[in-house]
């Protein structure tokens, strides 16, 4: 569903040339969840806005469905990591839900039918009416998350969703992240500096190097699909796995190179 | 209740004392040019007739609202092409550096030369004085748009018309009502100045026709409708401000109350 090859990202700013990305390849099949996980600083957010178009990549390319990535593509969503920043505060959270699906062109009663059904399945259903600003950052959360599965998008970017809200909400919104991804069959490609996180959610988990960034390791989880803050934290196994990419992005962010 | 009314008392206390003190210290005044306050108070019923306030102060009433209304629409128009445009901001900036920095007053002989002597110039008066601040907000309000909402936007691929009622106008509204109350101010100014130079009728026209025929506590009676006339439309300004900018209110509020 979505590959990426080769892809490396270069800022050019005030004469210096910053490699953010140096050769990031990666794939991921329909209906797939991969975590990308790598040491703050490391660019996971730049790979994130060029698969999603919004950004341009010096060379490698991005493919979405076999079409190559030149501008935000149809059906990919993205879920940003300052909520509060990427919700319109002069909007209701209904508006707000359905304003991609007017973008869309999608008549009033089909787009009041995909927000009601999205901000159910959030737990949120009676949030339409209230303002962004009115709500908790987790609530505000899961109504980006709604207006992303209202688009119906294949693909599915979350950009460290998670890292401004509470442990406690956190677990909730990870395990709603799960359940959607069962219940839609939507492609997730999820980018966290959280590592317990990554291993928690992914089926995969893609371990990135320090700048300049390279994948230095492609890891599938072989926990059971059935997850639970509990009893999978506390899976000898998830444990192992935890420890291995802990460990991996250790030994990343020793090798670098003193510059 | 009691704490509006507090509020009422303490915006008017002021005022009243001012009033008062004058009222007192001119009591005595023999000065053809400082008649007493009282004589001032007396001149309003024979001189605010209602055949007055139809002839001389209505058509400078809708000469303001239509050429402030213009300045808006023009400002807000003109400040979203270019503060949306890097190109076009590099292009224009220079030149509306230049024009705002003319005093508009000096801008009223020309205007005269070029379109005459009639309700348009007085019109046209008024825009060119108010429509800067405006501009010039406008441009400054657009280009401040949240990156993370314009990135919210383009991965939904909104664009166009519903970019700009949703996106654009209310994330600059702000900085346009910035503009907007400056500008207000201005084209009073403005429009007793077009008023001054060959006009038969308007709130200008009649000031300087009492100061012209040493009718002085008309004059002086004439100063205080423009006062009030500044007061009465900042007021109503207000009122259309708190409606336009509810959320930007609440959204400030919360976060003041935020750590």
């Amino acid at each position: 569903m979505l590959e990426i090859q080769g892809l490396r990202k270069v800022y050019d700013g005030h004469g210096r040339q910053i490699e953010a990305l140096r050769d990031i390849t990666l794939t991921v099949a329909a209906g797939e969840i991969v975590c990308v996980v790598g040491p703050s600083g490391c660019g996971k957010t730049t790979l994130l806005r060029c698969i999603g178009g919004l950004l341009p990549t010096t060379s490698g390319h991005v493919r979405l469905a076999g079409t190559p990535v030149t501008g935000p593509a149809d059906g990919l969503a993205i879920v940003f990591q300052e909520y509060g920043r990427s919700l319109f505060p002069w909007l209701r959270v209904a508006d707000n839900v359905a304003l991609p699906l007017r973008a869309k062109g999608l008549a009033k009663a089909q787009r009041s039918r995909l927000v009601a059904e999205a901000l159910a399945a959030v737990n949120l259903p009676d949030a339409g009416h209230a303002y962004p600003w009115q709500l908790s950052g987790g609530m505000q959360q899961r109504v980006a998350i709604a207006r992303a599965l209202a688009y119906q998008p294949r693909v599915l970017l979350m950009d460290e969703p998670f890292a401004a809200v509470d442990a406690q909400t956190r677990a909730d919104l990870e395990d709603l992240v799960r359940t959607l991804w069962h219940t839609t069959g939507v492609t997730l490609l999820f980018v966290t500096h959280d590592i317990d996180e990554a291993v928690y959610l992914g089926q995969r988990v893609v371990v990135l190097s320090s700048s300049p960034t390279h994948v230095v390791e492609d890891l599938a989880i072989d926990l059971p699909d059935e997850r639970d803050q509990l009893s999978t934290r506390s899976d000898p196994r998830f444990v192992e796995l935890r420890t291995h990419v802990y460990a991996r992005i250790k030994r990343t962010e020793t090798a670098k190179p003193v510059s | 209740m009691r704490r509006a009314v507090g509020r009422v008392a303490l915006a008017l206390g002021l005022p009243v004392v001012l009033l008062v003190v004058w009222w007192f210290a001119s009591a005595g005044s023999q000065s053809f040019y400082e008649p007493p306050l009282s004589r001032i108070v007396a001149a309003f019923p024979h001189t605010w007739t209602w055949a007055r306030i139809r002839g001389d102060i209505a058509p400078s009433v809708i000469r303001l609202l239509i050429g402030y209304g213009l300045a808006l629409l023009l400002g807000v128009a003109i400040g979203v092409a270019v503060g949306a445009s890097r190109w076009l901001r590099s292009l224009t900036e220079p030149i509306l550096e230049f024009l705002r920095a003319i005093p508009p007053p000096v801008l009223v002989p020309i205007l005269i030369l070029i379109s005459g002597l009639g309700d348009r110039t007085k019109v046209l008066v008024i825009t060119v004085g108010g429509i800067w601040p405006i501009l010039l907000n406008t441009v400054e309000g657009v280009r401040g748009v949240d990156e993370v909402l314009a990135d919210s936007c383009r991965s939904y691929r909104i664009h166009g018309w519903l970019r700009l009622r949703t996106l654009l106008l209310p994330a600059a509204s702000p900085q346009i009502v910035v503009g907007a109350r400056q500008a207000l101010s201005i084209s009073i100014i403005m429009m007793v100045i077009g008023e001054l130079l060959g006009t038969t009728n308007g709130l200008g026209y009649t000031v300087i026709e009492f100061q012209r025929g040493f009718q002085i506590p008309e004059m002086w009676s004439g100063v205080f409708v423009l006062g009030l006339l500044g007061v009465v439309l900042t007021a109503i300004f207000g009122l259309l401000e708190r409606r336009v900018l509810r959320w930007y209110h609440a959204v400030r509020a919360v976060e003041r109350s935020r750590p």
